[in-house]
Parts: C-alpha cells; sequence; structure tokens
C-alpha cells in the first residue's frame, strides 16, 4: 500500500513535470511575429569589428553591421551608399582626402555621435598597437582636421582602394567617449554602436538577441527582436528551420536546401556572392613545371562539378574575378579540355601509367562541399595522368601555412571579396611580396608593383586586367567557381539576398 | 586515519594536476605552426608579426614560456584568449557550470534508466526475457555517443518537433539569473516556468549523453545485482520470506551498488568527454563547444584552460569515486 | 574516447558458477562475434576481388543513385552511390581494410605499452609501481576526445595519426587491468612456490606469470579493437582521420550524414556496418571474458 502511494506520487510527479516541459515549449512556438530567430553557422567570438582576427571574419560581418555602422555603406549588390559618411573623395592630385559626417546620429547609449569619433576610429585603427589587422591600409592617411561637419585628412600613401575599405573589413565607427571609458573588456561587455540592433544579451556559442535601435537614423528597423543562434552544426542548422524553431537559416547543403524551400510554409533564395573557390599552386615541386599547371587546371571540368556536385549552385570562374568585380574580363577563358591536358602532360613525360604526383591540401566542411569538390577534382585529374594525394587541415592550419609560404604544391581556399576590387582579390593573393600570397615569382610581382598605387582609375583596372590574363595563361592559380549562398526561411518573409554573404537582419522583413 | 587517507588522496590529485598541466604545455608547444597566424593580416611586414608574437609572450625559451605560464595559472590567471578576446578564467567560469549542469542531469538520467532496466533484468532472470534484455542491451552498448546525438537530431528534432534542439534556453525570455547554473537556480527559486524551458532545452543532449551511460550501467549492475542474490544473506533474506522484489531493491542492490560505483565512475568520465561532441551538435553553450572552436582557431591559451578545466574535472570525479566506494564498502575502509 | 565497454578488472569478487545456460550463451557471443569478424578480414584481404566496383571511381553523372532495390537503381550498384558517383557498396568493403588496420594495429600497440608497464608496476611494485600508476592517473585526466582532436590536430591527419591517438590514449586501459591481474596473480600459491624455488624473478614474470594473463589480455584486444572503430568514426565524424579519397567508414558516415534526406542509404549503410562490426568486437570481447574467466579465477 505505502510503495504504490509512494509509486503515485512520483508518477504524479513526472506527468506535472513533462506538461510543465512541454508548456515551456509552446512558449516557444508563440512567438510574437516581431522577433527574427535567425540560425546562425558561426559563433561571434567578440564584439570589437575593427581587432583580431574575428574582424577579418567575414562569414560574422553581418551580426557586426547590425550593432555598428560602417563608415561608408553598401548595398545588397555591392554598391557603396552613405553611410555614417554622406560624402567622401580625394582631392585632384590625390594628396588629401575629405568626407562629409552625417549629423543627428546618436549612439545606443543616447550620446551625440560627432566626427570627433570618426577621426578616433580611423587613428585607432591605424595604430600598430591596436592590433587591427588592416592597418596597413588604414595608416595610410592621417592628420586629420574638423571643420564643421567636413573632416580633411593628408594621404601619405595613396592607396586607391582607401575608401572602399571604409565598407569592408574592420571598416566600422566605434563611440570614443564611451570606449575610453570602458576599456576593452568594458566594451566586450556592453557594447555601443550607431547601427540598427543593439544588444540585449549574449551568451557565447548559444545566442545573440539584439533589440531594435528606435533613434537608428534609417529608420526604426522591421523587427523588434532579433535573435541570432549559433548552430555550427548544418544538420542541427536544417532541423531547427524544419521544426519551426527559427525563422531563416543559411550555408545548408544544397540537397537541403532544394528539400526544404519546396515544404509548404518555407521558402529559399540562392544568389552567387563575392566568394570564390579556388586552388592556390605553389611554386615548388612539380608545379614548377607550366605544362603540369596547365594540364592540372584544363583538366578539371568545372561546369559538371557546379551541375553535379553542387546541383548548379556555384558559377564557374576562370580567373581570381567574379562577374561582379570591377576587373571581371570574360574574354579570359582556360576551358575544360583532357586531351590537351594529356598532351601537355605528354610533352613533360607523364601519362596515367606514370603520373606526376603531388600533394593537395583541402578544407572540410568549412564550405559547402569543399572536401567532395577536391575528391571530384583528384578523381578528374587522376584520368588524365595526375596522382594527387589530399591532405585535410582546418582553416586556422592554412593561415599558418600560407603564412609560412609552406603550402602544398596546390592548396584549396575561398577568398572572400565583398567590395570587388582586383586589390583585395588578384593583388593580395598573387603579389609575391605580400604575406598572403603563395605563388612568388619576379615576373608577376613586377607586373603586379606599379599597380599598387596607380591613380588613373582606368589604367589601374585594365592593367589588373592584363595581369589575370597572364595568370591565366601561366597557370599560377586554378580558380574555380564563385560560391552561391542558400537562405531558407519562412514564408512570412521577405529577404534581399545580400551579394556580400552577409545575411543582415536589416534586409529581412515582414512578407 | 580516514583523514590521512583523504589528505593523502587529495595531494596525490594535485600531483596529478601538475602532471595534466606539463603535459597539455608541452603538447600544445611542439604544435607544428604558429599559432598567431590567423592574426597575420594580408600585407603585415615582418616586424609586425614579431610584435604581434612578442605581444602573446611566444618569443621566449619553452621553459619560460611554461614557468610565466605555470606562475599565473597559480594566480588565477590563465590569460586571454586569442580568439575570444576575454579573460580565459572568466571564459571557463562562465560555461563550466552549462557543462556540470549537463553531466549531471545525464549522469542521474543514465543511474535511473540503466538501474531501472538492471533491476527488472534481476527480477526476469531465468525466464525468457532475460536474454532478450541482455541482447538488447548488448547490442546497445555497441551505439556510441554520437550517433544516440546524430539519431536524436534526425528523428525526434524534425519529425516529433517537442523539445527544442539548440541552445539552453529560450533566447527570446529575458531572466536575470544570478548564477550561471540555470537549471538548479529556477528550480531553487521555483522560477517553474523558467525551469521547465531550460529543462525542456537540456533533454536532447542529456539523452545523446544518458542512453550510452545507461546500456553500461545496466550491465555492470546487473552482473553485480546477479552476483548479490546468490550470496548467503540474501537467502537467508529470502528464507524469512521477503518479497523478490524487496530482495532485489533492498538487499542485493545494497550490496552490488559499491563495486559498480566505481566502474560507473570511470565511465561518467567518458560521458563528460562526449560533451565535447554532443554539445557542438546540439549548440549547447557549455565548454565542449568552446573546446571545438578553440581547436579550431589554435587558440593557445584557450585550449590550455579547458583541457586543465576537463581534467580537474576528471580528478575530482575519481577522487569522489574513491571515497564514495570507501564510505561504502566496509571491507575498503578498514583496508 | 566514447567507451561503450565495461573492462570488469580482477578486483570483481568470485563469480556465481556459471550456469550452462550462461556458457551456451557466452559461445553464441564467441561464435557470432568471431564469425563477423573472420568474415570482415576475408573480405578486407580479398577487397580487390569482391568489390563490384573501384571504390575511387567517379562518375558525377551517376551520383546518388538508390541501392539497387528501389526506383532509379543502375544495375551493377547494389547499395547505390555517393554524390560524386562512387559506389556505395565497393567503399564500404575496402573501408573494412581501413577499420581493421586501424583496429588491429592501435589495439596491439596500446596492448604491447599497456602490458609491458603493467607487468613491471604489478610485479616488481615499489618505486616502478608508483611511478607507473601516477602516470597512469595522470594520463586518464585527460579527456579523451578532446586529447584525441587536439593529437590529431598536432600530428596531422591520416591513419597514423588516427592510430597514434588511440595508443597514446588507450595504453592505460591495458595498464591498469594488467597491473592489477599480475599484483593479484603474485600473491598465489604457484608464484610463491617458484619464487621459493629461487627462480629468477624475470623469469618467473615471463614463463608463470604472464601465460596466466594472457585469456584476459586477449578478451581486452577485442573490446580495445571496437573501440578503436568508434574512435577512428569519431574522429572522422570530426573531419580528422584518412583524408585522402581512401574510403573509410567515419568518413562515409560524416559524408552521408549531410545529405541524410536526399539519400539517406549513404548513412545507413556505413553506420550499420559500423555498428555490427562494434558489436562484433564487443560480444567476442566479453564471450571470450566470460568462457576465460573461470579457468583464470579458478
Amino acid at each position: 500500500m505505502m510503495t504504490l502511494s509512494r509509486r503515485q506520487a512520483l508518477s504524479l510527479g513526472t506527468a506535472t513535470f513533462l506538461t510543465g516541459v512541454f508548456s515551456g515549449r509552446n512558449a516557444l512556438f508563440a512567438q510574437d511575429s516581431s522577433t527574427l530567430t535567425i540560425a546562425y553557422n558561426v559563433n561571434l567570438p567578440s564584439f570589437d569589428p575593427t581587432v583580431g582576427p574575428s574582424a577579418v571574419n567575414p562569414t560574422i560581418q553581418a551580426i557586426y553591421r547590425s550593432i555598428f555602422d560602417q563608415f561608408i555603406g553598401q548595398g545588397p549588390d555591392l554598391s557603396f551608399l552613405p553611410g555614417l559618411l554622406t560624402a567622401w573623395g580625394w582631392n585632384d592630385d590625390k594628396t588629401q582626402i575629405w568626407m562629409d559626417v552625417r549629423e543627428g546620429v546618436k549612439w545606443h547609449d543616447g550620446s551625440d555621435f560627432t566626427p570627433e569619433d570618426i577621426i578616433w576610429s580611423l587613428e585607432r585603427a591605424a595604430k600598430q598597437e591596436t592590433g587591427n589587422p588592416i592597418q596597413f591600409v588604414w595608416s595610410t592617411a592621417g592628420n586629420y582636421k574638423i571643420d564643421g561637419k567636413r573632416i580633411t585628412g593628408d594621404v601619405k600613401q595613396y592607396d586607391p582602394t582607401f575608401f572602399k575599405w571604409m565598407a569592408f573589413l574592420t571598416g566600422y565607427v566605434m563611440p570614443k567617449a564611451y570606449y575610453e571609458k570602458v576599456g576593452a573588456e568594458g566594451f566586450e561587455k556592453k557594447p555601443v554602436g550607431t547601427g540598427p540592433y543593439m544588444v540585449d544579451a549574449y551568451e557565447g556559442n548559444a545566442f545573440l538577441r539584439l533589440k531594435a535601435n528606435p533613434n537608428y537614423y534609417g529608420g526604426k528597423p522591421a523587427f523588434d527582436t532579433v535573435v541570432f543562434k549559433f548552430v555550427p552544426d548544418a544538420t542541427t542548422r536544417v532541423a531547427e528551420i524544419e521544426s519551426g524553431s527559427s525563422d531563416i537559416t543559411l550555408e545548408i547543403p544544397y540537397e537541403e536546401y532544394d528539400r526544404l524551400k519546396g515544404k509548404a510554409g518555407l521558402k529559399g533564395v540562392a544568389t552567387p556572392i563575392s566568394d570564390i573557390g579556388m586552388i592556390f599552386l605553389n611554386n615548388i615541386d612539380a608545379m614548377l613545371d607550366k605544362n603540369v599547371r596547365l594540364a592540372a587546371h584544363h583538366a578539371i571540368d568545372k561546369k559538371a562539378i557546379v551541375d553535379r556536385l553542387l546541383r548548379g549552385y556555384g558559377v564557374p570562374i576562370d580567373t581570381l574575378e567574379a562577374p561582379e568585380y570591377d576587373a571581371y574580363d570574360a574574354s579570359i577563358k582556360v576551358g575544360y579540355d583532357q586531351a590537351k591536358a594529356k598532351d601537355l602532360l605528354k610533352a613533360s613525360g607523364y601519362s596515367t601509367d606514370r603520373p606526376v604526383k603531388f600533394k593537395i591540401q583541402t578544407t572540410r566542411g568549412f564550405k559547402p562541399k569543399d572536401y567532395e569538390m577536391i575528391q571530384a577534382i583528384v578523381g578528374m585529374w587522376r584520368r588524365v595522368g595526375i596522382e594527387a594525394e589530399i591532405e585535410v587541415y582546418e582553416i586556422a592550419k592554412h593561415y599558418e601555412l600560407r603564412a609560412a609560404d609552406q603550402l602544398a604544391p596546390a592548396a584549396f581556399y575561398n577568398w572572400g571579396n565583398a567590395i570587388g576590387d582586383p586589390t583585395t582579390s588578384t593583388g593580395f593573393a598573387m603579389f609575391g611580396p605580400s604575406p598572403h600570397s603563395v605563388w612568388n615569382t619576379e615576373d608577376l610581382d613586377n607586373m603586379i608593383m606599379p599597380l599598387w598605387g596607380e591613380k588613373d582609375e582606368k589604367k589601374r583596372i585594365d592593367g589588373w586586367k592584363a595581369v589575370s590574363k597572364y595568370i591565366a595563361e601561366q597557370g599560377y592559380v586554378i580558380p574555380l567557381l564563385q560560391y552561391v549562398q542558400p537562405i531558407v526561411y519562412k514564408e512570412k518573409l521577405k529577404v534581399v539576398p545580400n551579394v556580400s554573404g552577409a545575411l543582415q537582419p536589416t534586409l529581412v522583413s515582414k512578407a | 586515519m580516514i583523514a590521512v587517507s583523504i589528505l593523502n588522496r587529495l595531494i596525490v590529485a594535485a600531483v596529478t594536476l601538475l602532471g595534466v598541466a606539463v603535459i597539455v604545455f608541452v603538447l600544445l608547444r611542439v604544435v607544428p605552426g604558429d599559432p598567431i597566424a590567423m592574426m597575420i593580416a594580408p600585407g603585415a611586414s615582418p616586424a609586425d608579426i614579431a610584435a604581434l608574437r612578442a605581444r602573446y609572450g611566444l618569443d621566449l625559451s619553452l621553459p619560460a614560456q611554461f614557468g610565466v605560464w605555470l606562475q599565473s595559472v597559480l594566480m588565477g590567471d590563465f590569460g586571454t584568449s586569442i580568439s575570444l578576446r576575454r579573460d580565459v578564467l572568466e571564459l571557463l567560469l562562465g560555461r563550466l557550470p552549462a557543462t556540470l549542469e549537463l553531466a549531471f542531469a545525464a549522469l542521474i538520467v543514465a543511474l535511473a534508466v540503466g538501474g531501472a532496466v538492471a533491476v527488472a533484468g534481476t527480477l526476469v532472470r531465468r525466464t525468457p526475457l532475460e536474454p532478450a534484455i541482455d541482447a538488447i542491451n548488448g547490442v546497445l552498448l555497441a551505439v556510441p555517443d554520437f550517433v544516440w546525438a546524430l539519431a536524436l537530431v534526425l528523428f525526434v528534432g524534425v519529425f516529433i518537433p517537442v523539445f527544442p534542439l539548440s541552445g539552453r534556453i529560450d533566447p527570446t525570455l529575458s531572466i536575470d539569473f544570478l548564477t550561471p547554473f540555470y537549471l538548479l537556480e529556477s528550480l531553487v527559486r521555483f522560477r517553474l516556468g523558467v525551469f521547465f524551458d531550460v529543462a525542456a532545452h537540456i533533454v536532447m543532449p542529456v539523452l545523446a549523453l544518458a542512453l550510452p551511460l545507461a546500456t553500461v550501467i545496466t550491465r555492470i549492475l546487473k552482473e553485480a545485482l546477479l552476483e548479490a542474490m546468490v550470496q548467503d544473506y540474501v537467502l537467508l533474506a529470502r528464507l524469512k520470506g521477503m518479497s523478490e522484489m524487496r530482495l532485489v531493491l533492498q538487499e542485493a542492490l545494497r550490496n552490488a551498488v559499491g563495486p559498480a560505483l566505481s566502474l560507473t565512475g570511470v565511465q561518467f568520465t567518458f560521458l563528460v568527454g562526449g560533451t565535447v561532441i554532443v554539445e557542438r551538435i546540439f549548440a549547447y553553450p557549455g565548454i565542449g563547444n568552446m573546446a571545438i572552436d578553440a581547436v579550431i582557431n589554435r587558440d593557445l591559451p584557450l585550449i590550455q584552460g579547458l583541457v586543465l578545466v576537463f581534467g580537474a574535472i576528471f580528478i575530482v570525479i575519481n577522487l569522489a569515486v574513491d571515497l564514495l566506494a570507501a564510505a561504502l564498502n566496509p571491507r575498503l575502509r578498514h583496508g | 574516447m566514447a567507451e561503450p565497454i565495461t573492462i570488469t578488472g580482477p578486483a570483481a569478487k568470485p563469480r556465481r558458477t556459471p550456469s550452462r545456460l550462461r556458457n551456451l550463451f557466452a559461445e553464441r557471443q564467441v561464435l557470432f562475434g568471431g564469425s563477423f569478424i573472420l568474415l570482415l578480414v576475408v573480405i578486407a584481404i580479398f577487397a580487390p576481388f569482391i568489390a563490384p566496383k573501384d571504390p575511387l571511381e567517379q562518375d558525377l553523372m551517376l551520383g546518388s543513385l538508390p541501392p539497387a532495390w528501389l526506383d532509379g537503381a543502375e544495375p551493377g550498384y547494389y547499395l547505390g552511390t555517393d554524390d560524386l558517383g562512387r559506389d556505395v557498396l565497393s567503399r564500404l568493403i575496402y573501408g573494412s581494410r581501413i577499420a581493421l588496420l586501424v583496429a588491429i594495429v592501435s589495439a596491439s600497440l596500446a596492448a604491447l605499452i599497456g602490458t609491458i608497464l603493467g607487468l613491471l608496476a604489478g610485479w616488481y611494485g615499489g618505486w616502478a609501481d608508483r611511478i607507473i600508476s601516477r602516470i597512469v592517473d595522470i594520463w586518464m585526466a585527460f579527456p579523451p576526445v578532446l586529447l584525441s582532436i587536439l593529437l590529431v590536430a598536432v600530428f596531422g591527419s591520416g591513419v597514423h595519426s588516427v592510430i597514434a591517438a588511440i595508443v597514446i590514449i588507450d595504453w592505460t586501459r591495458f595498464c591498469r587491468v594488467v597491473r592489477a591481474e599480475t599484483l593479484a596473480q603474485s600473491q598465489l600459491d604457484y608464484v610463491t612456490a617458484a619464487r621459493t624455488a629461487g627462480f629468477p624473478r624475470m623469469k618467473i614474470l615471463t614463463r608463470e606469470i604472464f601465460p596466466n594473463i594472457v585469456p584476459i589480455l586477449i578478451a581486452l584486444v577485442s573490446l580495445e579493437m571496437g573501440i578503436a572503430v568508434v574512435v577512428e568514426a569519431i574522429l572522422s565524424f570530426v573531419g580528422l582521420s584518412v583524408s585522402s579519397d581512401t574510403p573509410t567508414w567515419g568518413g562515409m558516415i560524416a559524408q552521408g550524414r549531410q545529405l541524410i534526406h536526399h539519400a539517406w542509404w549513404l548513412l545507413v549503410a556505413p553506420l550499420a556496418v559500423l555498428f555490427t562490426t562494434v558489436l562484433a568486437f564487443n560480444q567476442l570481447g566479453s564471450g571470450l571474458r566470460r568462457a576465460l574467466d573461470p579457468v583464470l579465477r579458478r
């Protein structure tokens, strides 16, 4: 009798518990429509968008752009728009820069945004000890002066991309007075910006909750609350959107994208973004043989990879410039030609029976189908007489090896270039003295050298096109494709895809 | 004498932790490559790179680096995380409670499920049901925790979307927690709504961790119970007319718990180790999830702190199991 | 390491008399486990003759074909193809080579190191015992999954790294059991007799004690092989195992997981094989243990 009643009490307790748990779940479903929940693919490591490795991580710019404003804004089509600067430019002989500062903007803590903040942010970015990874650009101008709402500054060394960087990595305006008051640690705890959303709550590796900034100069944002859930596992992200726990997600396998966008209540959009997949070639071993380099390029059927493996989501490219970039030249073609690849290899004494051997490094799961793509390429190479051994590494390892110039003869990487300028794609990737280049030979360096400070824009772009053509002829790198970013969202939403790949909440609205 | 033995064990634990520290340090410093390469900007000069290196103390000799590091660790300074740009100790203390709650919830569920099945299996011994339970349990023993997690995401997550799949708490809830122990705190402060939300979030990762452990507990405990059931004191109790249920629950269980416990302790450390992958899959904000990010980003100060913390947990678990076993087992206490 | 198996050390008390039912069960376990492993070994050795296709041969035009019994299947691809158009069955068959290689080499090496140290610690006692036991304690304080991820990140990915990680982490299992077992044996009469008869200590250890430990060692090795197969899968799962396009089960699971709704057979087939193999090793191990135990316990 005693045992029975105890058991009853116990089961009663369990029942209450379960009802409670389920009702807790119901509270979840009953989210008001003014909350946008994003199942995001990476964790936000740090709030300061101008310092450290996270500042140059393209994936988290969507979050930074929600909290902060850039000096210069950027539309979803990569066009430059007035941001906290309403107008900007060089003087005629390019020895001075000028910027007009937006008026009437307030920081999240209620204080006024002033031209002082702009100058402080620029000078802070230019200082080496701050740890801004793009310091080498920001330090090319200085000696800023305020005249009303106009700031002028001296050009120390002309960099044609200076203003473009103002809409790119680390080009964010930070609050001078607040930052000086709370310091770096205090800023991480309670960041303050001028952006459309304000930080409300943050739990690392779990979520970031933002609330609308009612004083935003661009008007009050569409959602009262935006939640970024950090869900690094793609399968879990798919389950998040499929179960209705999240409203929108991105970077899921293309197969899942195709399946989910056809489901009732869900929609999808997939746009080419300013991110390309490429194979770096290192000027060592077998790669010193031009025949091998070109054969490796000709042997790859990029169209088949895009069509079959990526289910059509991708744009094959033959140079490091994607079609949206300034220095894109459609006339430069390398082309898939198996017979030619075999002939080239034969000229160097290689064949399928006596293949040329080298190692190729790749990430796995860092970009959609990266590893599968490399396996497909190795399969294509095998058919013409190239025996490549695959080695998988973490992306951090890639940076290490690249900085030390110790990459394998071939290494897969993806290169983001949201401002579309040739210096930030072909330039940094191929110019020998750049710590990020892999191919270092004098012929190419001499060709690129004069372009860095070229003041005539047309001559500059034409120069870069010529460089791209030369690289294609010599086979110094193997560009593969421009990525397509898949986004799945509930049909009650409207989403404007961003070519830069940043899924900014401001580009999402209620349908 | 007991106090001496406890003190002895504490000293041993401290020495073990020091050993862990040395090995972690050596292991991470022989990593080929350069931990700051991630931070090098396009266009940085060799001088910039050297300055960065000096800032993180990577320009000193190895023993010097270890000395500096150990000294500051002892002072409670674990350094600053390279990727998260925050104090490592603060990060660890902030995240550890999430993992502890997860691990202990999983342990409790595993003990309950595993214990129940073991008792049931003992009750039905020598009937056709026993080999059935043994066989199913034997099969489930071969399912590793990441496979449980996968199965839970795919089946429970999508087809029966009852429990949340990611996170630790509904992000839209605004709750001012006083401690980082959300589950415990909301229960103690009797905020049931919050408690149920946190509990719902923890269900999936708890199951993924608990089920593999439950199968192991079932097996250990059932074996111990079967052994106990043929001992003299049980036979004696049976002669006294005690019911089968009470025999198992009162007599056999009491005597089987001791030996089963120490093996469960070892298994529990595996469960804690399993949090790394399970937290990742369920986007649960514990130290395991942070550990994978730390390894991917080659964040040395954070990795060192994490491994030390994991090591400390393991040592504490082993210590606790030792002491518990000594307390439960009279023979050990005197020996 | 996700550790699905228990190893009952000799600390366990004398077990009850094994019933005939139990013996039969043990034999059945050995029979099932042993024959499956044997089959797997044969398949691995003769993979080139058994596999219907070249496991590396891709055809993007034949990607994600379903298994033979479903609509849309191509003849010759019995378990369908993956997204690169490679034959799943052939990859599974070739994958058994890596799985067995990792299992056999890592379990043997871990057993070798653990046994030598365990014998020394258990037999000589004193300082040797204290040092070795302390090292084992320190070792056991490392989170296995984190440590193996770290180790593979340090050594770089590849079969050798996976094997090294398993050996480095799991030798302690053997060391603990062998040490305790040696300790127990050394107190038995036959050892005392041998010592009084004046046999050299080393000789007693190798000629008298070691042979008595071999049975439990065999059982342990079998269990360890199951663990090794799982570890290889976990490391592949987090992307740190064998990295060329050589087929491995773990790699296939990781790949199939991405495509579960699109091509479920890519996940289910390798999972089923992995699972059965682990089960077979476990059954073989625990069956052997049960079968050999009475002899050991006297």
